[in-house]
């Protein structure tokens, strides 16, 4: 099989988060050990490309300068944009320069073992146009809380195992993208994440290719570490920030992404709580 | 008379030495469902067939089901015959092998002239039907084919005056390494079912973390579901206290699905440290599966696991191999029982000449 190059997309908007600097170095340890950790038997990746989307401020920038990224082809983007999780995103998968894409985030933590068994999956399964990994939650402290992605596995969910379908998401929201490689024609085709969407952007995303036929399917190895609980992330601010979201406004974005997956583009939805 | 005796001795001695003597294999109906020992009677019968020796599969109805549906059409090419039937015929030359079950059927042929031999597949069946204080050696069962030395030497014990074969099991050429990368599914085979319920409940109930890794109980499939869910499944689960052989981790071996098992009773000669993950206690089998799975998560296997295994199971998977020792055998059976009809003859004519 040929070596598999990929495209490792980073937003980065602030680096006045807790522990940046400390998390930003284990989140790039861990990319450059996905070269590291080939195995004997000829499944590995030749080259990885990182695509470091940042916001500009000063900082950052100069933090970003003065960081040793050997190991990694760099594509350091300055987005002057929207710099929102969603856009930054969409213009890091619009500038990377390979075939294949994954989405990452600077306080999570790629296993060693991930690239290596994807590249085995694309070749053992050719059809398949995204590889989810098998996530591990972890609290605060950074212990276990429990897998995500997993359920594309249980035996009452799909008929056939591993393969994530637009069924068993309307009846199961609990997936994520983090970590994800997916063919960049997948972003091309369909669309990439739709900023207006809150909370569900990334059900609604999954959505949307599993209604198109994206072959989507979880490789059943530990992947990726998350961190689904520091205090200043996406979903962190939507549980715990200044105005966490009710239940209604909850199921109101569940309930919009199952609407709004038919569409491409997004069609800039807003949520307004209304007088009783 | 005597020309008479001299013309049916001779008969015997031509049908033994051109190996058109009857081989009777009694086989149990298993009503269209998989099961290892029957398989075994059916690749000994086919294959002895295949090499000129003639071989008929007795059952004991005449609505037997066959087992075409799950070995395929070839073993059905085999001859089948009735006991039910008054058709039945045996000659003093023919052979007839009878699985150790079927204690009783050896008291009813006990009469009979030919040459008996017990299939003994498995020593914990043996004493089931046969009466308290009788031994094969009462009905004329003098020979015994096992499966292997740790069986044969626990019945050696046993049934006194037997002389013992041994012959392993064939594993079939369905069976071999996985192509495409093992599902989260672990392959459970127990001898009791409640096992298989019990050791899948208790794992779920103890770590709920892995609730969404499927358990297949791998009872009543054809060969080719099998092999196929072998090859699907990350690991097998194996408990059966008074296994005799043991074909299904060794199937499991060759597909690269490592075992984790408890040991037997009898120890079989091909599990070692090194091709499994063996164990005294059914009671941590869940602990076992746990770690292990945590393990095959973070591609944290030893590959040598893979590879002592799938050596082991090749060993019983080479169809030439079983041919040999299986004809060699009844070539043996045949030529000593030749002897024993041409001592005959020669007798009857110095008696005749006398």
């Amino acid at each position: 099989m040929e070596n598999l190059n990929i495209s490792v997309v980073l937003p980065v908007e602030s680096s006045k988060h807790k522990g940046f600097e400390l998390l930003f170095k284990s989140c790039i340890t861990s990319i450059i050990n996905q070269v590291r950790t080939c195995p004997k038997r000829g499944q590995c990746v030749e080259d990885i490309e990182l695509v470091l989307v940042h916001s500009g401020e000063e900082d950052l920038e100069s933090f970003i300068n003065g960081f040793d990224f050997s190991g990694l082809t760099t594509n350091i983007v300055h987005n002057t944009g929207d710099t929102d999780f969603c856009s930054q995103i969409n213009l890091g998968v619009e500038k990377s320069t390979n075939e294949w894409v994954s989405l990452f985030e600077f306080d999570d933590e790629y296993s060693s073992i991930w690239f290596k068994n994807v590249s085995k999956y694309i070749d053992s399964y050719p059809d398949v146009k995204a590889f989810l990994p098998l996530v591990v939650d972890t609290d605060e402290k950074g212990v276990f809380a429990g897998f995500t992605n997993e359920a594309t596995f249980a035996a009452n969910m799909n008929s056939e195992i591993g393969y994530l379908t637009n069924e068993v998401l309307l009846n199961y929201q609990n997936f994520q993208t983090s970590g994800m490689v997916f063919k960049k024609s997948l972003f091309e085709d369909f669309g990439g994440f739709k900023k207006s969407i809150k909370l569900t952007f990334v059900y609604e995303l999954l959505l949307r290719l599993t209604y198109n036929s994206a072959s989507i399917m979880t490789i059943p190895k530990i992947g990726y570490k998350h961190s689904n609980m520091r205090e200043g992330s996406v979903f962190w601010d939507y549980k715990f920030g200044s105005s966490p979201l009710t239940q209604d406004e909850v199921s109101f974005w569940i309930d919009l992404a199952k609407k709004e997956h038919f569409f491409k583009e997004d069609r800039n939805i807003k949520f307004e709580l209304g007088e009783v | 008379m005597n020309e008479e005796t001299i013309l049916k001795v001779e008969q015997s001695v031509k049908n033994l030495s051109d190996k058109s003597c009857r081989i009777y294999f009694l086989c149990q109906d298993t009503k269209g469902n998989a099961k290892a020992g029957v398989r075994m009677i059916y690749d000994m019968a086919l294959t002895l067939k295949n090499n000129g020796f003639n071989t008929i599969i007795m059952h004991e109805k005449n609505d037997y089901y066959g087992v075409e549906s799950w070995l395929g059409e070839e073993y059905s090419e085999i001859p089948h015959s009735c006991i039910e039937n008054q058709d039945l015929k045996v000659s003093p030359e023919d052979f007839i092998i009878i699985p150790e079950v079927y204690g009783h059927v050896m008291e009813q042929i006990s009469k009979l002239s030919c040459a008996k031999i017990v299939l003994c597949q498995s020593y914990d069946h043996m004493l089931e039907t046969l009466q308290p204080g009788t031994s094969w050696t009462n009905h004329g069962f003098t020979k015994c084919i096992t499966t292997n030395e740790a069986q044969k030497e626990y019945i050696k014990d046993i049934m006194k005056n037997v002389s013992f074969d041994i012959l392993e099991p064939l594993i079939g050429d369905e069976y071999g390494p996985k192509t495409l990368p093992s599902k989260p599914i672990v392959s459970i085979h127990t001898r009791e079912q409640r096992d298989t319920m019990k050791i899948i409940k208790t794992f779920y109930l103890k770590y709920p973390q892995y609730r969404w890794i499927t358990f297949r109980d791998m009872r009543g499939l054809s060969p080719e579901e099998f092999s196929e869910y072998l090859k699907d499944s990350f690991v097998s689960v194996w408990v059966d206290d008074t296994s005799g052989f043991g074909t299904f981790p060794l199937e499991s071996m060759i597909s690269r699905t490592p075992v984790i098992g408890k040991v037997p009773n009898l120890k079989p000669e091909w599990l070692s440290d090194d091709n499994g993950v063996w164990t005294y206690e059914q009671n941590n089998i869940h602990d076992i599966l746990a770690e292990f799975i945590q393990n095959w998560l973070e591609d944290n296997i030893n590959e040598e696991l893979y590879d002592k295994g799938l050596e082991m199971g090749k060993k019983y998977n080479d169809k030439e191999l079983f041919t040999e020792k299986l004809t060699t055998l009844f070539d043996s059976y045949i030529s000593q029982r030749k002897e024993i009809f041409e001592s005959q003859l020669e007798k009857i004519k110095i008696e005749e000449e006398g």
